[in-house]
């Protein structure tokens, strides 16, 4: 006996396998939160999108309203910065926000879930990366820049900080081991959240291509 | 606006076709009402985008598939194969060679792929190939070779069962 000898049989065996639902359980599931990995990035790029705002408020008032150049100009880059982030981070949730209300194909389904999250992992990575010349390099340079002025100096000298060039080096090494460690863990933890997911969709699209 | 009324009442009135989908790919009971939370959750979120162009029973098997396929519990205990546990006890008298066949066939999907899942699915439902092929985004000559080779996959599966 095969499949379609068996077909009325099976058919009736999955409906019949549950126990009904009244309007009132269905109208009680609609008020409850969605577990998919669709919401959980919604839920992500919601309260990312308020941390990039209260980032870029809280930046840019010390951008604006602070008494040291270097505060002022390194706050405003974080500010800039963070700006760019947030219409990508707007542009993904509207994006995500209208896959969730059509009803595509399957594969065209799974092609868009993974290129949004792909799109989503790449972006942060760069976000982050770029977060980290910002912070080390453009601060430092900023601080001596700052101590420079606040001595007397005119402007940046940088010969007058290679006096010490062990000093130079260990912070060098620490700035290199920092980078290092957020790249690796930046991705360990893109990987964590999405790597295993994006897999096995991947499958799913191939499968569908065979 | 949609109204939350007329999704319930239809919903109410396909609610099998969830039941079925929940069925199909999930094997333990906690996991099959997650699952049947989630498409009812994404089918009111699409609401507003459908149009009636194609019958709600279609529409609802489309988006009960993509939920299905891409659900993927996060802490996973067990593997998502299909038990022959799901299928209710009976007495040794009342399980014909029917029955039997009907329980290791079930197994036997079970243990298919998500997608394999799907078409069998919709071909039990009577949807043409070509149908099929529009809701899973394939061709029709696609969907005829892969239901040749599920057919003799499950064939294999269910003798092996069977003999066991």
């Amino acid at each position: 006996m095969d499949l379609d000898e068996l077909k009325h049989q099976l058919r009736n065996k999955l409906a019949t396998d549950h126990a009904g639902m009244s309007d009132a359980d269905i109208a009680a599931l609609l008020t409850k939160k969605t577990d998919s990995v669709i919401g959980r990035i919604k839920r992500n790029l919601r309260i990312e999108i308020i941390c990039s705002i209260a980032v870029i408020l809280g930046f840019g008032a010390v951008g604006i309203f602070s008494g040291y150049s270097s505060l002022r100009i390194y706050f405003s880059v974080f500010a800039v910065v963070c700006i760019f982030f947030l219409i990508l981070l707007i542009y993904l949730l509207r994006r995500t926000t209208r896959l969730s209300s059509t009803a595509l194909p399957v594969r065209g389904n799974l092609q868009t879930i993974v290129h949004i999250i792909e799109e989503f992992t790449k972006r942060y990575f760069q976000f982050t990366m770029a977060l980290v010349p910002i912070c080390f390099v453009f601060s430092l340079w900023l601080g001596l820049s700052e101590k420079q002025q606040d001595a007397g100096g005119n402007g940046f000298d940088f010969r007058h900080y290679i006096v010490r060039w062990q000093a130079v080096s260990l912070l060098v090494a620490y700035m290199a081991a920092l980078g290092v460690g957020v790249y690796f863990f930046t991705k360990w933890y893109l990987k964590k959240q999405f790597g295993r997911y994006v897999g096995l969709l991947k499958e799913c699209i191939k499968e569908l291509g065979e | 606006m949609p109204s939350e009324k007329e999704f319930i009442t239809l919903l109410n009135q396909h609610q099998k076709i969830v039941h079925k989908v929940c069925n199909l790919y999930m094997d333990r009971h906690s996991d099959r009402e997650d699952l049947f939370q989630e498409v009812t959750l994404q089918a009111w979120k699409a609401y507003g985008n459908f149009r009636g162009d194609a019958k709600f029973s279609t529409w609802l098997y489309r988006v009960a598939l993509n939920t299905a396929i891409t659900f993927f519990r996060k802490e996973k205990r067990q593997p998502d194969i299909y038990s022959t546990d799901n299928v209710p006890e009976q007495s040794e008298e009342e399980q014909g060679p029917v029955e039997e066949q009907v329980k290791a066939m079930y197994a036997a999907i079970g243990e298919l792929s998500k997608i394999d899942k799907a078409i069998v699915m919709l071909y039990l439902e009577d949807y043409s190939y070509n149908e099929i092929g529009d809701m899973m985004g394939i061709t029709a000559n696609n969907v005829a070779v892969k239901m040749n080779r599920i057919k003799t996959k499950l064939k294999e599966s269910t003798q092996q069962q069977m003999a066991n």
